[in-house]
């Protein structure tokens, strides 16, 4: 079980970090610059923090009030870093036989390559690998150290979609057979939902909360889960009940919107839209109707690319700050730039709405 | 022509090593220690590659002159001072090369060692040093080139004494001086041949880690 809280500084950026990991996966969660990565290089001894305590299955890694701080060695604590950092010189064996502790033979090596489904490349050197296969070998390597913690700083961020699924699949696997606890760092939304156990959210530079995944998606909590990530839509308002062609209105302080009938209760309440259900809208395509009338205009504030997928921040007319997702290729046929007018619908089917807990 | 070659030889067999040690510790030092004055420093160790040779012996000479305990040693127009003139003036090669090869291995590699178990001396030996071993190879080459051609500095503080100091090319001046141009013609192709050899060296080691990043 890992336990850590400390604070440190870098420049005028300011980090405080509390957590508790049991053995599952633990996803820390956060846009860039949030000081996810930091948290990890901490953890793992690469930084010394200014105060504060961690300790890992009872042993105390790092203690500012007993002065305490085992070098990166000592720690057991393997990280998989975002660029993989494979030694360049070594084949892919000897990359994973390098991390095997004194007296293994390299046989042991060979058997984690194969464990990672990498038979016949333990003689290339990376650069001869694919960017999934290069992938295998560093998650390889860090296991062959026999950590206690496993550390993952978006690994799988450069990949696309099915590599990116298969090697979730592997982690869960690894997971489930070593029994050993991973903290995994993403701001991506379905590494999230697919690998993680617990979520902690990290903004700038705070944890500031931290759930069960499954909180995700259940019902009544989900929009604030989620708003709790800093991802998606959220507004308060009062849903009133109105004509046949839709069965009710959502009227917030700026947005209002049509929704479907049946699963929402009149009254005092928050509706969420989540940003890959926002579908953008061709300018020379007709509307599918099934869009209904929540149509708005807006303009493009922001871009930030997330590897299948883009997020655009969009003004609307009306002063509200949407989040939308939408898949890369689709997007650059849309040709978006920031400042540039577009057009968007929320489909009636995509607003969740709850009512419960609202004063 | 025979005892100024093996006179010079002798010097690089002694240059080397210390080129080794003291260039590549002071390149390491600046491309990875943070500490006061470093660009002073960084500075101050290039300073013999432009200053002219003679001005560079004249103030060692005088230092060594002056320092009663360095002038007991017995150093000057000695064997010891051709390897001290050879060293100082190829030092400042040896320095840039070693701080751009130690400056070019990523640190998040030496990092990644430090996380999977490893000492900082083992992590030197099997990451830093593979890595950046070419482009100490270059500095070398290069350096070592210089200190086997020093002229200025070896003549200001080692003199040329026929037999004691006389390097190669100081036989050479002293050749062209009586007049014995088939004895010069002989010394200076001969260092002109270890000056392509070494060049060809360089190239080759860098045309070898041109490809190994092309691979990359």
């Amino acid at each position: 079980m890992l336990h850590a809280e400390f604070t440190d500084s870098l420049g005028d950026f300011s980090l405080h970090v509390n957590l508790e990991l049991c053995s599952e996966t633990g996803v820390l969660f956060g846009r860039s610059g949030s000081g996810k990565s930091m948290t990890l290089r901490t953890l793992a001894g690469l930084r010394a923090p200014s105060s504060g305590e961690i300790r890992l299955d009872g042993r105390t890694l790092f203690s500012s009030s007993s002065r305490v701080d085992l070098p990166p060695r000592e720690r057991k604590i393997g990280l998989l870093f975002q660029n993989l950092a494979l030694f360049p010189h070594m084949t892919a064996l000897e990359n994973v036989a390098y991390a095997l502790p004194p007296g293994r033979s390299r046989s042991e090596a060979a058997r984690w390559l194969a464990r990672m489904r990498i038979e016949g490349f333990e003689d290339r050197l990376p650069a001869r690998l694919s960017g999934g296969q290069r992938q295998r070998v560093a998650l390889a390597r860090a296991l062959a150290a026999e950590p206690k913690l496993l550390l993952l700083d978006e690994p799988f961020s450069a990949l696309d979609g099915p590599l990116r699924r298969s090697l979730r699949r592997e982690l869960r696997e690894i997971r489930t057979e070593t029994g050993i606890p991973i903290l995994y760092v993403t701001h991506q939304i379905e590494d999230l939902c697919s690998l993680g156990d617990r979520v902690f959210v990290i903004r700038d530079g705070q944890t500031a909360e931290s759930f069960p995944v499954e909180r995700l998606w259940e019902k009544g909590a989900r929009g604030e889960a989620w708003s709790a990530l800093g991802w998606g839509n959220l507004f308060r308002g009062r849903i009133t009940p109105c004509g046949e062609d839709c069965a009710c209105r959502f009227e917030g302080e700026r947005v209002s919107l049509s929704l479907d009938g049946g699963a929402h209760t009149p009254g005092e309440s928050l509706v969420f839209v989540a940003p890959d259900k926002i579908r953008l809208l061709y300018p020379d395509l007709p509307i599918d109707p099934d869009l209904g009338g929540n149509l708005f205009s807006a303009v493009v504030e922001e871009t930030t690319p997330l590897g299948g997928s883009i997020r655009l921040y969009l003004a609307s007319e009306d002063g509200v700050l949407w989040q939308a997702e939408h898949p890369s290729e689709s997007y650059q046929s849309l040709r978006l730039r920031p400042g540039s007018k577009v057009r968007f619908a929320v489909p009636p089917a995509a607003i969740e709405s709850w009512s419960g807990g609202l004063q | 022509m025979l005892p100024p070659l093996l006179l010079s030889l002798r010097v690089l067999l002694f240059a080397v090593p210390l080129l080794v040690l003291l260039g590549g510790g002071i390149g390491w030092l600046l491309a990875r220690a943070d500490f006061p004055g470093k660009g002073f420093v960084s500075l101050l160790v290039q300073l013999p590659l432009i200053l002219p040779p003679s001005v560079m012996g004249f103030y060692m000479l005088f230092l060594i002159a002056g320092n009663p305990l360095l002038k007991s040693l017995g150093i000057l127009f000695s064997f010891p001072a051709l390897v001290l003139a050879a060293t100082v003036s190829a030092l400042p090669i040896m320095i840039q090369s070693a701080r751009a090869a130690f400056a070019s291995v990523d640190r998040e590699l030496e990092d990644a060692a430090r996380t999977l178990g490893k000492r900082e001396r083992t992590i030197f030996r099997t990451v830093t040093l593979p890595l950046a071993r070419r482009t100490l190879l270059v500095g070398l080459a290069l350096s070592a080139a210089r200190a086997l051609g020093d002229f200025g500095v070896s003549l200001m503080i080692a003199g040329n004494i026929p037999g004691r100091t006389q390097t190669l090319p100081l036989y050479i001046y002293n050749r062209v001086e009586t007049l014995d141009f088939a004895g010069a013609h002989a010394a200076s192709l001969l260092l002109v041949g270890t000056g392509f050899a070494s060049l060809y060296l360089v190239r080759r080691l860098e045309e070898g880690r041109n490809e190994r990043r092309a691979a990359c």
